[in-house]
């Protein structure tokens, strides 16, 4: 009885030749299951993206604008504070002029004076 | 160690003591605050070096006015200049100007010339610091009956553009002699 059984599990457990496709089908399944490059993912919809290029475009402008009128604004400071200085050198030196002007005057007026007496004027 | 500390001690405090003794033309002009109310019309100018600096960027070298001026401002480290103008007579005192004498009483400054006009009842005192031979200030102190100017010029003032000055702003040519030595000190 026991060898009966023993016989039928052997010859239920017998090697068998896989059947001729076995391997084609093998092969066909693991290309299938293999995982693929990993996509790249779109931040943006395409829809989006030409707003976030003007968005940039825009952005990068108003950075140069503002650089520029920074610069500009400057530029014109320092003109100011360069014409003002200009001003204040002439009119410092118009008024130093004037004033040795009438030291000269007292001056001459004194020599004059002293030449007229000693001509006896 | 303090063997040879004592060279490099001596070294750093002999610039700082020639600093120290070196005569200084600048003047402590008071501020005139009071008297600024009091006028109808005040100046105020005050260049330090660096707008001397700025203001010589900003002359024309092609205008003669402003190529004389540039000349003359080229030497200097300062110009300092405070005017007040009065609607009548006696409207300030001699006493606000002596805080402004008594500097020039100092040593090293050297009084030029003194005037005074009757007819207009001007005074007019110029003075000059002069060190190894070469004027480094000028002091202008002009009282008139209704105004009163302080003029204070520091730098190496060439006295030969001074009179390039005068030509150019239609005032005759002072004939000042340097080779003359002027009063020393001021006169009170």
């Amino acid at each position: 009885m026991s060898q009966e059984i023993e016989s039928r599990i052997r010859a239920a457990l017998r090697p068998v030749a896989p059947s001729e496709d076995f391997s084609r089908k093998l092969l066909a399944r693991v290309v299938a299951d293999r995982p693929g490059r990993p996509k790249p993912r779109r931040l943006l919809s395409a829809s989006a993206r030409p707003l976030a290029w003007w968005l940039t475009a825009s952005l990068a402008a108003c950075l140069i604008l503002a650089v520029g009128v920074r610069q500009h604004l400057e530029q014109q400071r320092v003109q100011q504070s360069g014409l003002e200085a200009r001003r204040q050198v002439l009119e410092a030196l118009r008024m130093t002029s004037q004033k040795l002007n009438l030291a000269y005057q007292a001056v001459k007026n004194q020599s004059t004076s002293l030449t007229d007496e000693e001509s006896g004027v | 160690m303090k063997k040879c500390s004592w060279p490099i001690f001596l070294a750093l405090l002999a610039p700082a003591l020639a600093w120290a003794a070196a005569p200084n033309p600048k003047l402590a002009i008071p501020e005139f605050a009071g008297l600024a109310q009091k006028a109808t019309e005040s100046v105020t100018i005050t260049l330090d070096p660096a707008l001397l600096a700025m203001a010589g960027r900003f002359l024309d070298g092609s205008d003669p006015q402003d190529a004389a001026t540039q000349e003359i401002i080229k030497g200097l480290r300062g110009i300092y200049v405070r005017s007040y103008t009065f609607d009548k007579d006696s409207a300030y005192q001699q006493t606000d100007i002596d805080a402004v004498r008594a500097q020039l009483a100092a040593p090293g400054w050297n009084r030029l010339v003194e005037t005074h006009s009757r007819k207009t009842r001007a005074n007019v005192d110029i003075y000059i610091m002069i060190d190894n031979n070469r004027a480094i200030g000028l002091a202008l102190i002009a009282s008139e009956p209704r105004q009163f100017t302080i003029v204070n010029i520091i730098g190496a003032i060439d006295l030969d553009k001074l009179h390039k000055l005068e030509g150019q702003f239609g005032v005759p040519k002072l004939d000042i002699d340097l080779s003359k030595t002027p009063t020393q000190g001021a006169q009170k």
